[in-house]
């Protein structure tokens, strides 16, 4: 890449023509002070502190905004450049208060910092400071705008990333304020990377607020578990206790962004809900006991009510999609070494023999090179929103998406159709497009899209994928539980082979593909989810299911489980209600950041992470538990020292690839079809129990949406109740369909 | 808020930029609204003029907040606009300014009992030469004095 040459101190330094000079001096080393600069966003040139000396030029130049040229001479450290950078310094520190002993961001601050090396020590300044009310700007960032140098990254931030402008600079000179519009405060769901851009201590993390100095806390790189991504972050840690998360750079996953449900979902951690004692039940009470009682009631429940009576055939388990790929292994071969494979990780599956099984194909990078787009039952950008993040840049840069989805959401790009169709439709618009490319292409036609008859809409949607070169189709968690998920996933794939797109499967998150690696499903004579809860199961191992939130009909699975014949191993890292109803023994365990293991991104991508602080109380990591719980079981092969040896034994299982034969139906339903989301924040218990997070806008999503003939047809008014969240009537959804929010499951009717 | 008329004059507005760039027209849709508004913009109307152009509102509210032409509060039939930047600062506009709210017995940004008259207090107007000055609607008025300034108010209906 090295085109040009250009001299900097004195130093020759090889360059690519056009590049800034910044990011020149950055790659080489060299210290230029910034403020306005960021390498991910657009260049501003406002807060003038990278001045630096160019042989020729007049007047000192800025370095984020000067293009470098052939034979330039550059000094950032001579006469003329330091005493135009400690003139600016001084120009900054004019309004900027004199606070740093009760600023949170003291320690980490870019203008102490800077000041430090620049400033004078001495203030000429004797006139008044201005000062500017503070805005209330929601539950994650807390504001001190008088400390504001108007370097403007958060509203950049705003526009450029975050995708909606939420902060803005209003006013002119000295009234300049930086503030977002009326009371609205901030609603992305990427928000706190304001508080990462922010230079000075204007934006801070609410939840941190006057908790401690950076220089205190041990920051251990780490895996954020709550997507398909697995976010590269630093926990901080404060005597054995995660005070803050902030991004970790690593531009093939996250870049140096990360989503509000991993920067702040941390919070859960300390609360009071946590689990920390092992317990059993006897004659209907809990006990707290030591750990070895504890597991030996388990065992010989184990062995007493499944082992010894039925075999292995009478042992479940079944986990929660946030295990790690050890934990996930670990409880397979442990149920398989006992001659179970009733093993499974799918509770909020509906229909277990209509599944997606669709591949992803395409790489995180390559996500924002596509120039289409279409997606398909999904939310994307409070889902899986550094997913979005990538497919926006390509959206920037001139893809177009399309939309086929249940309910109009807000987007923060440019759509190029949105199709709202009932779920019921949905396969019936995908064998459209199908037929479509088909005929265009003059391939044969199959039997069973023989009588489609092709809309506009598909054949648009067609058009679009042949004519793009590198499209990807996106299956979304709406699909689910849709009546033909299976021959939606099935058309999605022959779409993409025929139009050569790649996929993207998002219907299932967290570390779901950690489950499907170690091939967490059941195999031969199985059972899975469903049939387990339908088939008086003589005991269960569960690995941090929640009932009422994890289970599809949780209803039914509570009912199951809460049976007297039924023993029930419950490990959990909280409190539950109804985990306390059904189990006989609860151990505790560690949650997010207190164990090491590995996640398992979407590209497949396996991130190992290490605890960054121990297990509360007597709480233990899973894989420990699991691995004594097999040596009592007298298992032979569950002798770890660690979780790396774990990590080593594992081998890619999965058996996705395995043909199944049943024939796409695409028959569109009739009837109102129900989807049962829960709020991005509530996806997983840690989160659940984050309270800034639940604060916020996002985490406060608890409604049933429809639009007038769907609710006159249903018999529900607008204020009234459906399945227990309150009823908005609004023409966003497709027609036959009600969009549930709400955290709990909502029973069968989904 | 924004009538047919309004919206319509807008939109020729909007035919001057190029396709999706609609967002351009901003200054001259404020000045619209402004106008069928008494002659201020409520931040509704400022949200409502973002919304019609797709743009945020708070980069409407900037341009709004930007420019001395915009008011956000109610204004009297006529606005004496004077300015205060540096040419007029020195000539004494500082004390003109506070001649002028004892005169009508209101502070800037408030409007005269009888809803005639506010004061506003704008940045350079470009006629340094004529220091301290004013601006009465379309009349600039220069080398002022409190004499001057006694004429020239007193005369406004």
């Amino acid at each position: 890449m090295a085109d040009i040459e250009i001299e900097i101190d004195g130093n020759v330094v090889k360059a690519k023509a056009g590049e800034m000079l910044i990011a020149v001096t950055d790659r080489e080393g060299i210290s230029v002070p910034r403020f306005c600069y960021h390498k991910k966003l657009s260049i501003a040139a406002n807060c003038r502190m990278c001045l630096v000396d160019v042989e020729g030029a007049p007047k000192p130049q800025p370095a984020c905004s000067t293009p470098i040229n052939e034979g330039m001479k550059v000094h950032t450290q001579n006469e003329k450049a330091k005493a135009s950078q400690k003139a600016v310094m001084e120009f900054l520190l004019i309004n900027h208060p004199l606070d740093c002993p009760i600023c949170d961001q003291g320690g980490e601050c870019e203008l102490q910092d800077v000041a430090m090396s620049y400033g004078s020590d001495v203030s000429r300044f004797t006139e008044g400071k201005r000062i500017v009310a503070n805005s209330d700007i929601g539950a994650l960032i807390h504001t001190d705008m008088t400390r504001c140098i108007h370097c403007t990254r958060c509203v950049r931030f705003g526009s450029e990333i975050g995708g909606i402008m939420e902060m803005g600079g209003t006013g002119r000179g000295e009234d300049l304020k930086i503030e977002p519009f009326l009371k609205e405060g901030i609603t992305s769901e990427l928000s706190g990377n304001m508080i990462d851009v922010c230079p000075v201590g204007a934006l801070t993390s609410k939840p941190f607020r006057y908790e401690l100095r950076t220089w205190q806390m041990h920051s251990v790189a780490n895996i954020a578990r709550h997507d398909l991504v697995g976010s590269n972050i630093f926990t901080q840690t404060y005597k054995g206790k995660v005070k803050r998360i902030v991004a970790r750079d690593n531009d093939s996953v996250n870049e140096t962004w990360i989503s509000d449900r991993d920067r702040f979902s941390y919070e859960g951690l300390a609360h009071e809900n946590r689990l920390l004692k092992p317990q059993i039940k006897m004659d209907g009470q809990w006990k707290e006991v030591e750990w070895d009682k504890a597991l030996e009631f388990a065992v010989r429940g184990l062995v007493d009510n499944a082992l010894n009576t039925g075999g292995g055939n009478k042992l479940g388990a079944l986990t929660s999609n946030t295990a790690t790929l050890e934990e996930f292994h670990l409880l397979q071969k442990m149920l398989r070494e006992v001659g179970s494979e009733n093993i499974d990780y799918r509770l909020n599956v509906k229909d277990l023999d209509n599944v997606i099984n669709l591949e992803s194909t395409i790489k995180l990078v390559e996500l924002e090179k596509v120039d289409h787009s279409l997606i398909i039952g999904a939310n994307l950008r409070l889902e899986q929103p550094m997913i979005n993040h990538r497919l926006r840049k390509a959206a920037l840069a001139g893809a177009s998406i399309d939309v086929i989805n249940a309910m109009s959401f807000d987007f923060n790009y440019r759509t190029n159709s949105e199709n709202i169709v009932s779920p019921g439709q949905t396969v019936a618009i995908l064998a459209e497009v199908l037929k479509s490319i088909l005929e265009r292409s003059c391939a044969e036609i199959p039997k069973y899209l023989g009588k489609v008859k092709i809309g506009d809409v598909a054949k648009c949607i067609a058009d679009e994928l042949l004519e793009s070169n590198n499209s990807v189709i996106i299956l979304g968690e709406h699909a689910i539980n849709n009546p033909q998920a299976a021959s939606i996933a099935k058309l999605i794939s022959e779409i993409a082979q025929q139009t050569g797109s790649t996929t993207l499967n998002v219907s299932a998150t967290s570390n779901s593909m950690a489950a499907e690696m170690v091939n967490f499903v059941p195999g031969q004579g199985g059972l899975n989810a469903n049939a387990m809860l339908a088939a008086d199961l003589g005991a269960y191992i569960l690995l941090d299911v929640y009932p009422q939130y994890d289970f599809h009909n949780s209803v039914q699975a509570i009912k199951s489980l809460d049976n007297k014949n039924t023993f029930v191993v419950s490990m959990n890292s909280f409190r539950d209600k109804e985990v306390a109803r059904y189990s006989d023994v609860m151990l505790p365990i560690a949650s997010f950041y207190e164990t090491s293991g590995s996640h398992i991104n979407i590209e497949g991508v396996m991130q190992s992470f290490a605890a960054a602080v121990s297990a509360p109380s007597e709480s233990k990591s899973a894989w420990k538990v699991l691995k004594v719980l097999a040596d009592l079981l007298e298992l032979s092969g569950f002798h770890y020292a660690n979780s790396e040896q774990i990590t080593g034994e594992i081998s890619n299982q999965s058996h996705k690839q395995k043909i199944d034969n049943k024939e796409i139906n695409i028959t569109a339903k009739r009837g109102v079809s129900v989807i049962w989301q829960k709020s991005p924040y509530a996806i997983d218990v840690l989160s659940r129990h984050a309270t800034a997070l639940q604060a916020t806008k996002i985490g406060q999503m608890h409604n049933a949406l429809m639009n007038k003939a769907t609710a006159k047809k249903e018999g529900i008014k607008e204020g009234g109740q459906y399945l227990g969240v309150p009823v908005i009537i609004t023409e966003k959804v497709a027609n036959n369909c009600i969009f549930v929010h709400a955290n709990q499951s909502t029973g069968d009717k989904s | 808020m924004i009538s047919n008329k309004a919206k319509k004059q807008i939109d020729t507005w909007i035919q001057k930029y190029p396709k999706g760039r609609q967002s351009s027209a901003v200054m001259e849709a404020l000045k619209i609204v402004q106008a069928e508004n008494e002659n201020s913009l409520s931040a509704e109307a400022i949200a409502e003029v973002a919304d019609y152009l797709d743009m945020s509102s708070i980069a409407a509210a900037e341009v709004a907040t930007f420019y001395e032409n915009y008011n956000h509060k109610p204004v009297g039939k006529h606005t004496i606009r004077i300015c205060h930047n540096i040419s007029c600062m020195l000539n004494g506009a500082d004390d003109l300014v506070f001649y002028l709210e004892k005169k009508l017995g209101v502070k800037t940004g408030q409007v005269t009992k009888n809803g005639l008259l506010n004061v506003k207090k704008v940045e350079c107007l470009g006629a340094c030469v004529g220091a301290p000055m004013f601006q009465i609607g379309d009349t600039y008025y220069e080398n002022l004095t409190e004499k001057k300034i006694d004429d020239i108010v007193d005369k406004l209906k």
